[in-house]
């Protein structure tokens, strides 16, 4: 390989979760620097995504976009992001301005990377600047060296592909043998060519033998990866995993972690089962609840469902009995995969590959396209993680085209091929034109917000209509907020999980705020206040999930028994309680709940500012397609009525539901309007914003947040 | 009167089956259910506090009296990922 840069340097030790470092490197003028912090930076900013907020609100303005030289790839870990006593630690954070929403992305991800940066010396890696050929860096903290080197070239494929690739530089920088002591996070071809680019983290699974990948999927980071030359990055460090927080209390972290474990071990296979299937459970309940996103949202429930229910892929595809955490320690062990599966469609039929998923997301990708075939289902999640493109957008946009062309807003001469639901043929086209920038896949691959526009010059155009009209028909079931596709859950019979969705300060995806279950289906949250308050509390315990390097699932998706004695189990505040135990026994702090919730706002205000340098934080940017907040087209009425029309009886009381069933489905799209905007007026007051969603003085300043910066800001939009 | 007994995810492995029914009389509770699927798949394991149950798609509590044709639910709490 040839090094065009490299530094010595002395690996910094790991104290109570921190080093204390961040690892620079400039791709334009190949410089590579190693940042102290103040003592007081991680306590003001914790780790991970708060890391990568204050980089990029320090070090972008509000003209950088995705593509600019100065925009910042940010991965940070947390100080709780390497503990093997403790379930579901090894969550790091990709930060950076989006290709698909202009400003600030996140998106967390598991695997071996963040574990092994930290033990490398750093707390953090900032990418920026745009290399003129295509390069690898090296964190070598054995060696200790790093190194900016020119990306190997193998064979076409390999070189394409993300997943390929990542396992052939893993074995060249290691003696052509994989080992535990590496890990590599690579963007394939298809991030070159699509806004969605994701980027793999991939690690050598000991149990199974060859390298897992997990995925940070939204947003587009791996297409910024890609678009700065960057092909891959490989961490690397032998010192021992055990203990990798160096704790202060190190007895303190054993007895929090093995309590999780408890109850991860009773509760979850009476529970979801997360250890025997995964993620793909949620879909037979979904799909009982309405909220299987079938159609591009249109229907929830569906009786060809079952062929994507769990017990299919985990009959005929998942390798059993082999515990599946994405790092050591974590009994949930959800990252379910499948050996030795004959690809049947694409460029590469006729392989037979490993695959790891699919995820739930995955699955309800498939559904939102109309396709319930389980294997396409299998191809569909080995092909995009190869491409280097998130399962969610590629689905949703691709079926925000099928429903363009159900509703004649395109037809076969557009898109050069019948683009129905349900088609395989067609969606597997449309996959790899996407991926290889080709065909329609050109359009597609800007994603769903971008592909408004495109559809309505063309229909305008050739109906000569305007395109205002064209573009408020396809408002209404384009499923993006921000500029974001909206993750796989249907919201029209949960208003919070519509303002979960809309309030998400990155755009619709689920791991800001999931309510539907507990306010659709346990009727939780009855009031607006109720919902009001669950979506100012969620999202900032999420927040520190994300600021820690901690998977959120051991918390939120095995519910403690101990909760249901509590006054809001939904918050499973008795498990909460391990992880207040972890923090303070790690890093040696005295903090309560309250103090992480604090701790939290500042990061969620912070990334509010930068969605407001960037356009994305008014209320204008917080609507959602009415798609999302309930039935908008008749047939979607119809194929529910008896339930629509119930629920407009409760909504009227005495008073006498319309005659037409066309009045009905009127006032109901009307009631749930006016219901949804007074939603967004409550929650902002209780978040401290005015009631345009822009933070008020006191409360940027209540966390020490007014610089410069945030001053001319809110003096030019009015707080 | 009867009403049916709905198994979900990995309760279909223990039951083998998707569905049950079960007779009822006017004073049948949602906890006389419960009961009756503990007594009859001991494998279960349905624990006060792990799962919730749906009667025809509502949350119900566990004193909640059926009626005929009733569909039961035993769920666990799905609070996303």
């Amino acid at each position: 390989m040839k090094i065009l840069r490299q530094i010595e340097y002395k690996p910094a030790r790991v104290v109570g979760g921190y080093t204390d470092r961040i690892l620079r490197v400039d791709l334009g003028t190949q410089e590579i620097a190693i940042q102290e912090l103040p003592p007081d930076f991680k306590d003001k900013y914790v780790g991970g995504r708060g890391y990568a907020l204050k980089l990029i609100w320090d070090g972008t303005t509000r003209e950088t976009r995705y593509d600019s030289p100065e925009n910042i790839l940010v991965m940070a870990s947390g100080p709780l992001g390497n503990e093997p006593a403790f379930p579901g630690t090894s969550k790091f954070i990709v930060g950076t301005i989006s290709p698909m929403t202009d400003t600030f992305i996140d998106s967390n991800i598991g695997g071996h990377f963040g574990p092994l940066l930290k033990l490398a010396g750093f707390d953090a890696l900032a990418v920026a600047g745009i290399s003129k050929e295509n390069v690898v860096i090296l964190i070598d903290g054995d060696a200790q060296t790093i190194s900016i080197a020119a990306a190997p070239a193998y064979d076409r494929a390999t070189d394409e592909g993300a997943l390929s690739f990542g396992e052939r530089l893993l074995k060249d920088v290691n003696g052509g043998e994989y080992g535990d002591s590496l890990a590599a996070v690579t963007a394939g071809q298809g991030a070159c060519n699509a806004r969605f680019g994701i980027i793999n983290s991939l690690f050598f699974d000991i149990r199974r033998k060859r390298i897992r990948s997990k995925q940070a999927g939204r947003g587009g980071t791996g297409t910024v990866m890609r678009y700065k030359g960057l092909r891959g990055i490989v961490a690397r460090s032998s010192l021992s995993k055990a203990n990798g927080n160096n704790a202060i209390d190190k007895e303190g972290v054993r007895q929090a972690g093995s309590r999780l474990k408890a109850v991860i071990s009773k509760c979850d296979p009476q529970q979801l089962s997360m250890s025997i299937w995964g993620t793909t459970g949620l879909s037979e309940y979904m799909d009982k609840f309405h909220i299987f996103p079938i159609n591009n949202y249109q229907y929830g429930h569906s009786p060809e469902s079952s062929r994507l229910f769990a017990n299919v892929f985990l009959d005929k595809y998942f390798s059993k009995n082999i515990p599946d955490g994405c790092y050591y320690g974590c009994n949930l062990a959800c990252a379910k995969g499948a050996e030795n599966v004959e690809l049947t469609r694409g460029p590469q039929a006729g392989k037979v590959v490993d695959i790891d998923g699919p995820e739930y997301e995955t699955v309800g990708a498939v559904s939102s396209m109309g396709i319930f075939d389980p294997h396409f289902v299998m191809e569909y999640s080995w092909y995009c993680d190869e491409y280097g493109i998130d399962v969610i957008s590629t689905g949703v946009t691709i079926s925000f085209f099928m429903e363009c062309f159900q509703r004649g807003f395109l037809s076969a001469d557009d898109v050069g091929y019948e683009l129905a639901f349900g088609n395989i043929q067609a969606a597997d086209r449309l996959l790899h034109e996407i991926a290889s920038g080709k065909g329609f896949g050109k359009i597609v691959g800007q994603g769903v917000a971008r592909g408004k526009k495109w559809v309505a010059e063309k229909y305008a155009a050739r109906n000569g209509t305007s395109e205002d009209a064209a573009m408020a028909e396809l408002d209404k079931f384009g499923m993006e907020v921000k500029g974001l596709e909206f993750s796989m859950y249907i919201t029209k019979e949960s208003l919070a999980q519509q303002g979960g969705y809309g309030l998400a300060l990155k755009g619709p995806q689920h791991d800001e705020t999931w309510l539907i279950f507990i306010d659709q289906v346990h009727k939780e949250l009855p009031t607006l206040e109720d919902k009001a308050n669950a979506l100012k509390w969620f999202p900032l315990i999420r927040t520190w999930f994300n600021a820690t390097g901690l998977c959120k699932l051991p918390w939120i998706d095995v519910r403690n028994p101990e909760a249901a004695k509590t006054a809001e189990p939904a918050k499973n505040l008795p498990t909460l309680a391990y992880y207040v135990a972890y923090l303070n026994a790690t890093t040696g702090s005295n903090k309560t709940l309250e103090d992480i919730l604090d701790d939290s706002e500042r990061l969620y205000i912070l990334q509010k500012l930068i969605n407001l340098r960037h356009g994305k934080g008014t209320r204008a940017s917080d609507q959602i397609p009415l798609r999302a907040m309930g039935p908008v087209y008749f047939n979607e009425y119809e194929a529910r009525a008896e339930y629509y029309n119930e629920w407009l009886k409760q909504q009227l009381g005495d008073n006498k539901i319309p005659a037409s069933p066309e009045q009905r489905h009127k006032l109901i799209m009307e009631k749930r309007f006016e219901a949804y905007q007074q939603l967004c007026d409550i929650v902002y007051e209780k978040k401290g914003f005015t009631s345009e969603g822009i933070p008020k003085r006191e409360t940027v300043e209540k966390f020490g947040l007014m610089d410069e910066q945030a001053r001319q800001l809110l003096n030019e939009s009015g707080s | 009167m009867v009403i049916s007994i709905k198994f979900h995810g990995m309760q279909r492995a223990v039951t083998n089956t998707d569905s049950i029914d079960m007779t009822i009389t006017k004073k049948t509770t949602v906890n006389d259910a419960l009961e009756y699927v503990r007594q009859l798949y001991p494998g279960l394991h349905l624990e006060e506090g792990t799962i919730i149950v749906a009667v025809n798609l509502e949350i119900a509590s566990l004193d909640r009296v059926l009626r005929d044709n009733d569909t039961v639910s035993f769920l666990p709490n799905i609070a996303g990922g």
